[in-house]
């Protein structure tokens, strides 16, 4: 009577099947893991530096949102750092004369956050 | 005579030794990758939910504020002290200290007069410092830093008190 003395290369290769499915599938989790780590951390900073920027905006003298030149972040940015190299944007829109919805955006690795507020002339009142 | 087994041939042990060497080729990578990551973030607000939780509570207490003491009892304002007199739910005030001078400790203690009425804590958390930010309108915004055993910025948050009639 023959004696099995091994396995076939049948069984051979569905273990490793198997095992490679195993193994690639727990390296794929880990590896997913770690990006979205990454990513939910890049958000909590860039919402974190667009915050600060919208409290700056929110005080802006209303006369002066409109100025080109006055379309920059404000706020210290060092939060930031680890996003870079990354852009800063303002967008402002005049959806009536008296109101202005101002957009705040960071762009970085082909990612963005914005935060909008909209701002009403108040004539000065010092309410936003 | 039946020929015996003693081992393994030198295929089998090539193709072994590179399996093995492809793994720990790729867990390498991957240790080194989550490190490289650890280290880039000052903070991972997910594994310490404290910092959180602290910048919560203070943000309600300054949002609500109505005056910064410098001195309160033993306490006097600092980059290290915060005092705050503000406004609860139920119309009551308090002067609350947020206490920072303890390294990775963060202490609040809130008193209605000079009484304590309560205090909490929370452990395990970078630098906590306080100053002021000129605001456009002229108000001054409370600004919240703190910064990592290696000196990285963790915090940095601003926020405004409300206006009080």
């Amino acid at each position: 009577m023959r004696r099995s003395r091994g396995f076939s290369l049948a069984e051979t290769l569905v273990a490793l099947a198997i095992l490679a499915i195993v193994i690639t599938t727990t390296i794929a989790m880990f590896a997913e893991r770690a990006r979205r780590l990454r990513d939910a951390n890049e958000t909590i900073l860039a919402f974190q530096a667009l915050s600060n920027e919208a409290e700056y905006w929110r005080r802006e003298p209303f006369a002066e949102i409109d100025k080109p030149d006055n379309q920059v972040f404000k706020s210290d940015a060092s939060i930031i750092k680890p996003l870079a190299p990354y852009t800063t944007e303002v967008k402002v829109d005049s959806p009536r004369a008296d109101v202005r919805n101002v957009t705040l955006i960071i762009r970085w690795a082909k990612r963005e956050a914005h935060l909008g507020i909209a701002r009403a002339d108040t004539g000065g009142s010092g309410l936003w | 005579m039946r020929r015996r087994a003693r081992g393994y041939t030198m295929l089998e042990v090539v193709i072994t030794l590179a399996l093995f060497g492809v793994f720990l080729f790729i867990i390498v990578t991957m240790t080194a990758e989550m490190r490289r990551n650890e280290k880039k973030w000052p903070v991972n607000f997910f594994a310490h939910p404290e910092v959180g939780s602290v910048l919560a509570r203070m943000r309600r207490d300054i949002y609500d504020s109505t005056v910064r003491p410098d001195n309160f009892e033993t306490y006097s304002s600092s980059p290290l002290t915060l005092i705050v007199y503000t406004i609860n739910n139920d119309g009551t005030a308090e002067t609350v200290v947020w206490d920072f001078t303890t390294p990775g400790e963060v202490h609040r203690k809130a008193f209605k007069a000079t009484l304590l009425s309560s205090e909490w804590m929370a452990r395990g958390l970078p630098l906590f410092t306080w100053t002021t930010e000129p605001m456009p309108s002229g108000q001054d915004a409370v600004r919240i830093q703190a910064m990592d055993k290696e000196h990285k910025l963790a915090i940095d948050e601003l926020i405004v008190p409300r206006p009080h009639a």
